[in-house]
């Protein structure tokens, strides 16, 4: 009897499954995938009188009729798994259909107990069950509960116990039967099957007649193993065949019609609704929040508001989270020795580290605004709402919050905008919405934007930021278009779409699903991230200079402090090298700069900085020309001669693959154009106005290419994670890529062509 | 329980024997305005559609309510079984249904 016990929890959408199993299990859960595909599976114990009970929560799902990736899930779980017991949760007010799922797991001939949550809400309504007539028509167990309040949680584990320790049903306590023509050919087929299937676990060889009868195609994959197989399908053929004539309609439809029969006759016999005239609250609520005036503009409000939430809310976060990393970056600096070993602790894992945990504070906020919209029934108005807008370009209603976060407003990020997609249950549209997702421009293409808008187009920096805005809009509809009907064509899965009542959510139930997806982000991709950031650290560190060239600027280094300590105004005061690097220690302390402007010493140090800062960035540029990034870009200079890149743009946009926001530093060291911290912006804007080859046009075709050319590393972990695909990754980078080519060539030549921006 | 019999089919379902068409006895779903209701007769398109729908409820015999439609126009909402679900009209045109009257 200590045996441990595995219960699955099945039940409709909306029907507060995961209430019941937050509820049962409190913090005890844990949340993976199902192997090989992306749905969440969570799982959980409860330990009650020394017995353990494990609970598997199974994805929602109105059937289990193998029509999408849930329903198979859940439906294979309890046949190969073969769960001890399913415990059917079942929403009260809205008994009929959620029945409709209870009567086929009744078929499968596994142990079931009902649990009619939200009991409270039903009796608002003025619905009376019956129980124990309702519990005798149904032949199970049935536990009223109310998940939100806990009550009836004690008497669900009580009854689970009770039925787990039970013999196992024979086959003929079946309640549901479909009339003598229908049971004639279920018996025929039922006959051979028995036959040949020995094994009589959960998966009774009726339930298997059943699905076969339906025509089941991942049923009659089952069976491919059996001797009899090919009897099997003949005596298949010939029932459906039969069935056809008498009913003239397909047997599935005609079980389905019965199954409801069943209900519709089960609920006649035991539920009375009386007929309350009180106003339905939640109805109320919709005929604002949907209203043909009021909804649009109240859906623009709370996608602004999930948007600035997401990204103003997890801001200080975010900072400390940055100066954290740039302040533990600056501590071991300071303790290891120049080198190689502090290049890659400073520069490779712990850049990489802060890339990881920096997102995590966006991912967590958004992923609490998400879970607001969800649980309160407000996200499929969203979709409700957006989809006659959408599906068009191949989108779904639900895309828009995806596409909204990942920089639909300028400043959003692709990271959190795909993993919001895992609100949306049509694959097809899911897919286009992750690959189109990273053309939006997220937050780190602002600073390259901000610096070449600030150096080409100072006049007109609003009307070009909405302009950029406009054309990755354009471009995420256009290439949804695309994809969709090219390498994701098909028909668009059938728009069903419950709009659940309005519910306040729990605080409990907000906190377990911001946590455990926050999590599943840290622990699937944080380490893959970490791993890339530290390759393309490599890739940009080596081979370094060779020791000529070293030596070649090491004295140069020396020549330059030398003639500075010449100086008659310097050498009064700095007597050697020493004193030198003492001084330069004292002057970089913050705010010192400033008060010695005007003595001779600091105008001549000024100057001397300078040079300095100069020769260093020879170095570094001549260092990155080095590196196989630089040779790689250096190599790539004749595929981007025609929309006008040098190889110093090319390593800028190689490190962009790192993120976005190194396209800047990049471009700084490359160019050698000094220090580039981001206060400095205008400097090397400046500087880049200056360069042979950069006009208005170069800068633009630059900020096109930025805005749509591959996603970056973290982006692109991301899409493996959750479309499960290498494929798919390797897709978002090819396309995007090519797509930013073509329009780059189209800019710059249309731009020489007509003469425009050339000054 | 034997499910009734009903001799006439729709002839824009693939799946269905060559029977009279009740597309002219019937009004589309989606030709129903925001208040009306009425019965499902036949639900018509392709054989997976059909079978989804008819899971969610839209059984022959069902009560509809249409409740409204998007502000775009499309899709629509209704009331089935007690519960609210939207379809796009494209879709809902597919389920053949008696004269509408006024929900009370």
């Amino acid at each position: 009897m200590e045996q441990k016990i595995t219960v699955a929890l099945a039940g409709n959408p909306n029907a507060g499954k995961t209430t019941i199993f937050n509820a049962l299990t409190g913090a005890r859960q844990h949340v993976g995938n199902w192997p090989g595909v992306t749905v969440e599976k969570k799982e959980g114990t409860v330990k009650y009188n020394s017995r353990d009970i494990h609970i598997v929560d199974l994805p929602g799902t109105y059937s289990l009729t193998a029509f999408s990736l849930e329903e198979i899930i859940a439906r294979n779980f309890i046949v190969d798994s073969a769960p001890d017991l399913v415990v059917n949760v079942v929403d009260a007010s809205n008994l009929e259909r959620n029945l409709y799922l209870s009567v086929q797991l009744m078929e499968m001939g596994c142990k079931l107990v009902l649990a009619l949550n939200m009991i409270d809400v039903a009796r608002g309504r003025g619905i009376t069950i019956d129980e124990p007539l309702f519990t005798n028509l149904m032949g199970v167990p049935v536990i009223l509960m109310n998940g939100k309040k806990g009550i009836g949680l004690d008497d669900l584990i009580k009854a689970i116990i009770s039925e787990v320790d039970k013999p196992r049903p024979s086959d003929d306590q079946n309640r549901l039967t479909y009339g003598s023509e229908v049971e004639e050919e279920l018996c025929k087929i039922d006959c051979i099957l028995s036959q040949s299937f020995r094994s009589p676990g959960v998966a009774n060889s009726r339930w298997l007649s059943v699905k076969l009868l339906e025509g089941d195609t991942e049923i009659i994959k089952k069976i491919d193993s059996l001797e009899q197989r090919a009897k099997i399908i003949e005596q298949v053929d010939k029932s459906r065949a039969h069935l056809n004539n008498i009913f003239g309609d397909s047997p599935e439809i005609v079980l389905a019609d019965a199954r409801y029969g069943f209900i519709s006759g089960a609920i006649k016999q035991t539920v009375q609704i009386e007929r309350t005239n009180r106003v339905n609250l939640s109805e109320s609520i919709d005929k604002i929040l949907t209203n043909r005036l009021l909804g649009p503009l109240i859906l623009l409000l709370v996608l602004y508001s999930v948007y600035i939430f997401t990204f103003n809310g997890s801001a200080p976060l975010v900072q400390y989270f940055d100066s954290f990393f740039s302040w533990s970056g600056d501590m071991i600096s300071s303790i290891l020795p120049e080198g190689l070993l502090k290049s890659l602790v400073v520069s490779g894992i712990i850049k990489g580290v802060g890339g990881v945990l920096g997102f995590t504070p966006l991912i967590a906020f958004m992923f609490f605004a998400i879970a607001i919209l969800e649980d309160t029934g407000y996200m499929a108005r969203i979709a409700f709402m957006l989809d006659r807008v959408l599906r068009g370009f191949g989108l779904h209603g639900a895309s828009m919050l995806a596409l909204m976060v990942a920089g639909g407003i300028a400043g959003g990020c692709a990271v959190p905008g795909i993993m919001a997609t895992r609100t949306m249950k049509e694959p097809k549209e899911r897919l286009v919405t992750i690959l189109v997702a990273p053309l939006m421009n997220c937050g780190a293409k602002l600073p390259v934007y901000a610096l070449l808008i600030g150096a080409f187009f100072p006049g007109n920096r609003a009307a070009i930021m909405f302009l950029l805005t406009l054309i990755s809009w354009i471009m995420v509809l256009l290439a949804g278009r695309v994809i969709r009907s090219t390498v994701l064509s098909g028909p668009s899965a059938p728009f069903v779409l419950e709009l659940p009542p309005y519910r306040v959510p729990t605080f409990q139930g907000l906190f377990i699903h911001t946590w455990e997806r926050t999590w599943m982000y840290l622990k699937k991709a944080g380490t893959v991230i970490l791993a890339v950031s530290i390759i393309i650290w490599a890739l940009m560190t080596f081979p370094g200079l060779s020791p000529e060239r070293k030596a070649f600027f090491e004295e140069k280094q020396d020549k330059l402090s030398s003639s500075f300590l010449k100086d008659p105004a310097v050498s009064l005061i700095l007597k050697n090298q020493q004193d030198l690097k003492s001084f330069e220690d004292s002057q970089s302390v913050e705010g010192k700069d400033t008060q010695q402007i005007d003595t001779p010493l600091a105008l001549r140090y000024a100057q001397y900085k300078e040079d300095k800062l100069r020769l260093e960035n020879e170095e570094k540029s001549e260092k990155l020309r080095g590196t196989i990034a630089g040779r790689v870009g250096a190599g790539l200079v004749w595929v981007f001669k025609p929309i006008g890149f040098d190889w110093k743009t090319n390593v800028a946009l190689l490190g962009g693959f790192a993120a976005k926001e190194v396209v800047v530093s990049t471009l700084g060291t490359a160019y050698s154009m000094g220090s580039v911290e981001r206060e400095q912006y205008p400097t090397l804007s400046e500087q880049l106005k200056h360069q042979p080859g950069w006009n208005p046009l170069m800068a633009f075709t630059l900020i096109m290419f930025v805005m749509l050319y591959a996603p970056c590393v973290v982006t692109l972990v991301v899409i493996k994670r959750e479309t499960g695909k290498w494929r798919w990754m390797l897709f978002a980078m090819v396309y995007t890529t090519v797509l930013a080519y073509v329009v780059a060539f189209i800019v710059k030549t249309t731009g020489t062509l007509l003469g425009i921006g050339l000054t | 329980m034997s499910p009734k019999v009903s001799p006439k089919r729709c002839l824009h379902c693939a799946s269905l024997d060559d029977h009279k068409c009740l597309a002219e006895k019937t009004v589309k779903l989606s030709h129903y305005k925001p208040g009306q209701r009425g019965k499902v007769v036949q639900v018509c398109g392709d054989p997976d559609f059909r079978l989804r729908l008819m899971e969610m409820g839209f059984v022959r015999g069902t009560e509809i309510e249409v409740v409204k439609y998007a502000p775009l126009n499309d899709p629509m909402e209704f009331v089935v079984k007690g519960y609210h679900i939207s379809l796009r009209k494209k879709q809902a045109a597919h389920i053949l249904m008696n004269e509408p009257e006024l929900a009370a």
